[in-house]
């Protein structure tokens, strides 16, 4: 009787699964179709060491061929060092085509899945595939060509191939028209991720055109570029025994001894001492890694993992830095005052991890004070924005008692008011709760350390809320010694049936007994300001040299780090 | 307590202190009293010397049993707020709210705590000037109403505010009560004309005059007010020459003051009975015996120190063979009672007491056994006697097994 069991291809199972991938409502594949691409674009420009300039067009343009359905199209175009259309075809139209998948660095994009899912979607649900524009500095001209994926073979099919000519020497621009909803505002508007975005890259120009409106100008705040730290080996304890012989077999016939030490970090000539007494046999250490017999490779892996060895490096970390944060806040809106902390990179979970956190006062604003306050989530950079609940990050700012910071806080809840708490996570190893990367897994020492990162900003920014409290509570005395004085005063003397001379005499007595109490109000007052400014300059004096540190008080100088144009 | 915290604190001013010992009694000396705080606050402020109001701190850490006396009497403790940018408010609202008492005992006018809190609110709606000091609730105009209280050391019946007490439904055959009405006329209320309908004592019960027409022999308060009414409904009061009580759970202001004045004018032996729970020993038979920490400027009117326990008693469970149930910990009030008494054993001065070791040990047996058994369990002993829980009342009576 004949097999009826038949073989896909990764294109297949993915085209049929792509809600796993972020598809799987009409405002989540706009969202991830803009994000995909512009995170493309991001990781494209910093390889190539080039400034970003990210221009965006999103369209409704009319009617979706499904039900409840718009076709939107969404443009993102680069100045980044563009494609070959052979890179174009394999980028756009073959899953798994990536150039970072287990490389280990803080990239963006890592598997190679998002922008074929992307263009998948627009053929599934518009019939077409995606429009490029392409050209690399060694190209003549510029290429321009409609790609598809072909969903039986997983790969990309180059169409309508044209040559033109273009107004940037290098660059790639991508379109994709397909049925969506478009979400402006809210968690998961298309404005909540710009902002995102526009956070935690100072470095990038963003300019962008929603529907008719005029296009909005985001200049960069930094014309530093930000350098990916170069990818690290692997750690033994990072492994699992599958992964640990599939390491093996891309070494080929390398000793054992040479793969351990040179496919992993934190192996020496010591370590595989060590690893004898916990039952490697040195004669191992001679064969090729893969003619050891399986077994013995097991005994390996598990010496492995039994072996004291030294945490991994955590040199592969990127941060953005509290200075370049510090730039870039005032990109969320009007801010009052901020808060920017940077923790130094460490180990979670056996992985390298960095901790940014920003919390800014928003001036001027005009919702609900006893709202939860906006939460802009990241991992590498990416703005995360569904699914909050369960995401470490939440989990942690939930943990922290924000009250003793001088916010509103209901019990174990986000805290109230009109703030913005942006927390950044970066790591060659983020452990995503799914395919589409919407939620990091909460693991105990990761939250622990979210908590740690969020706990120093709070701090931080508390030196601002309690010179406020100060203030406060002078004008509420203030307000109290008018407002009660005279009546006590009133009340004695109907009690006593005292006369006016007497009356008098205990107002001007009143007024110096309160007086004192205002003063000592101003003073205290005084001290927390005085203390809030030993504070600004000591870390200032401290940031100086390394630009390390910033908290600072926002002032007319906001205006000219950063400019948002209508 | 009615004091704030972040207001009450020892001072180190010298401003004199009013040690007010001798009990007031009557609206004029009451406002006596009270123009002399307000004059010395005068005095104070025209020398611009911070004023300092003074009031007995009730509390349990404050709290002293001494048994020669019978109920809990405070310590030295005081809470003292000093005028300053933060009190100012609640000065002024003690003084603004003084004035309205002072007012109603004046003209004889009386008023519960909510009518209060409204009187308040419609002289700072009709008056401006009066306007910052509105009430937004209750608590805040009764936090006031007890922070006077307390410093005057003077019942909130004799300022003429009155709550609607709840208890002391009243049954006898033979008790006579003359109230002398504020217009001097006199009501004489024999309680064996009221035919099933029991005598309310409200008001200020320690203000009437009682008197017996035959020997009493006993007075019984029972916790259930239904219970009491079913022992009447059967003829308990026409067997026997008796004064019967419904409580009606915790003992109110009227109860307490009522048991009292029994056990002062009529001389006769008083007993509780009720249910046989720790909340029950904790909050209602202590406080009808001894009062209770918050209102220790009150426990001596407040409190009838010869009433004796009468059940239902931890042996009377065997001896009569009553329905007895374990303390269910899922049942968080029950949970929270016997927490509670083994809190008081070691701090409740009433408990610690010697004389009290008898009442200690039902609490203690009540922690070990985690067991409870309800008055009306004495219906269980003979259901088709309706007379058999009257006879076991007499009976223990009789026989002196009571703490």
């Amino acid at each position: 009787m004949a097999s009826n069991i038949t073989s896909s291809s990764t294109a297949e199972y993915f085209s049929k699964n792509l809600q796993q991938v972020g598809f799987s409502s009409g405002t989540k594949a706009v969202l991830t179709t803009l994000k995909e691409a512009v995170d493309n674009s991001l990781d494209a420009c910093e390889d190539a060491d080039i400034l970003p300039n990210i221009d965006i067009e999103i369209q409704k343009i009319g009617a979706g061929a499904g039900k409840n359905m718009d076709l939107i199209r969404v443009k993102v175009t680069d100045n980044g060092p563009g494609l070959t259309p052979e890179d174009a075809v394999r980028v756009f139209g073959e899953y798994l085509a990536s150039s970072k998948f287990g490389r280990g660095r803080c990239s963006r994009g890592q598997q190679g899945i998002g922008i074929s899912a992307a263009t998948t979607w627009a053929q599934v649900t518009n019939a077409k595939g995606a429009n490029i524009v392409t050209k690399t500095k060694k190209m003549r001209e510029a290429v321009s060509a409609n790609i598809s994926v072909d969903i039986k073979k997983n790969v990309g099919v180059l169409k309508n191939k044209q040559t033109l000519k273009w107004d940037r020497p290098h660059g790639v621009s991508c379109e994709f028209t397909f049925d969506g909803r478009l979400q402006l505002n809210g968690d998961a508007g298309i404005h909540t991720y710009l902002q995102g975005t526009s956070l935690v890259n100072p470095h990038l120009q963003l300019t962008y055109k929603i529907n008719d409106d005029a296009p909005i100008v985001i200049e960069r705040v930094s014309d530093e570029n930000i350098h990916i730290p170069v990818a690290v080996a692997p750690h033994p304890h990072t492994m699992k025994l599958g992964e640990f012989l599939a390491h093996a077999s891309l070494f080929g016939k390398v000793s054992l001894s040479k793969f351990l030490k040179t496919g992993f970090s934190r192996i020496s000539d010591q370590t595989l001492n060590d690893l004898t007494k916990l039952g490697v046999k040195k004669a191992w250490y001679n064969m090729s890694a893969t003619s050891v017999p399986q077994p013995d490779m097991k005994k390996v892996y598990m010496a492995l993992q039994e072996a004291k060895l030294l945490a991994p490096s955590t040199r592969s970390v990127l941060t953005v830095g509290e200075d370049a944060l510090a730039k870039s806040i005032g990109r969320l809106g009007d801010v009052d005052f901020f808060s920017v902390l940077s923790r130094k990179p460490t180990i979670c979970d056996a992985k390298p991890v960095c901790v940014e956190v920003a919390i800014a006062r928003l001036e001027n604003f005009k919702g609900d004070q006893d709202n939860p306050v906006q939460v802009l989530r990241f991992a590498n950079r990416v703005p995360l924005q569904f699914d909050k609940g369960s995401c470490a990050i939440v989990k942690a700012l939930e943990s922290v008692n924000w009250k003793t910071y001088g916010l509103n806080q209901p019990k174990r809840s986000i805290p109230t008011g009109p703030y913005v708490i942006a927390v950044s996570m970066v790591s060659p190893f983020i452990k995503f709760k799914n395919a589409s990367k919407e939620t990091i897994d909460a693991s105990d020492e990761l939250v622990a350390e979210l908590r740690y990162a969020l706990i120093q900003a709070g701090q931080r920014l508390s030196k601002f809320v309690k010179k406020e409290m100060r203030e406060a509570d002078l004008e509420k005395k203030r307000a109290h010694i008018e407002q009660f004085g005279p009546i006590l005063i009133e009340g004695i003397g109907r009690i006593t049936k005292a006369p006016k001379s007497r009356l008098d005499k205990a107002r001007i007595g009143l007024t110096k007994i309160l007086g004192r109490d205002e003063i000592a109000a101003e003073e205290a007052l005084q001290v927390a300001t005085d203390k809030q400014q030993a504070m600004v300059d000591k870390i200032d004096a401290i940031a100086a040299p390394t630009t390390k540190i910033k908290t600072t008080k926002k002032t007319k100088k906001k205006s000219e780090s950063s400019s948002v144009k209508a | 307590m009615a004091a704030n915290s972040d207001t009450a604190k020892i001072s180190v001013h010298t401003s004199p202190v009013r040690k007010l010992k001798k009990r007031l009694t009557g609206a004029k000396e009451i406002t006596n009293v009270a123009q002399e705080l307000c004059l010395d606050m005068l005095s104070d402020l025209e020398k611009a010397r911070r004023p300092v109001l003074e009031a007995t701190k009730c509390s349990l850490d404050n709290s002293f049993y001494n048994p020669k006396v019978g109920y809990l009497t405070p310590g030295d403790k005081v809470v003292r707020s000093e005028l300053n940018v933060s009190s100012v408010q609640k000065m002024a609202r003690s003084v603004f709210f003084l004035e309205i008492l002072l007012r109603n005992i004046q003209t004889g006018a009386i008023n519960t705590k909510r009518e209060l809190y409204y009187i308040a609110k419609g002289e700072c709606k009709h008056n401006p000037f009066f306007k910052p000091l509105d009430f937004q609730d209750q608590p805040e105009s009764d936090s006031v109403l007890d922070y006077i209280t307390e410093m005057l050391e003077v019942y909130r019946e004799d300022l003429n505010c009155f709550a609607d007490d709840r208890g002391g439904q009243t049954y006898s055959q033979h008790l006579i009560v003359k109230e002398t009405m504020a217009n001097g006329e006199v009501a004489t209320i024999d309680l064996s004309t009221l035919g099933t309908s029991p005598y309310q004592p409200k008001n200020r019960p320690q203000n009437l005059l009682l008197k017996a027409k035959k020997k009493i022999e006993f007075c019984l308060i029972v916790e259930s007010q239904g219970t009491a009414n079913t022992l009447v409904s059967n003829g308990f009061t026409k067997r026997y020459n008796c004064i019967v009580i419904g409580a009606q759970g915790v003992p109110s202001n009227a109860v307490r003051s009522w048991s009292k004045l029994i056990q002062e004018q009529l001389k006769v032996p008083m007993f509780f009975f009720g249910d046989l729970d720790a909340y029950t020993m904790q909050n209602i038979y202590r406080t009808l015996k001894a009062g209770s920490a918050a209102s220790l400027i009150r426990n001596a009117d407040y409190s009838a120190p010869d009433v004796k326990f009468l059940g239902v008693l931890p042996e009377d469970i065997k001896k009569y063979d009553l329905n007895d149930y374990p303390v269910k910990e899922k049942d968080a009030g029950e949970m929270r009672a016997l927490k509670k008494a083994k809190d008081v054993l070691n701090n409740d001065p009433f408990f610690k007491d010697k004389k009290n070791k008898g009442l200690a040990q039902i609490l203690n047996w009540l922690l070990k056994e985690k067991r409870r058994c309800e008055q009306q369990a004495l219906f269980s002993v003979d259901p088709r006697d309706p007379q058999m829980p009257e006879k076991i009342i007499v009976d223990k009576i009789r026989k002196g097994r009571y703490v």
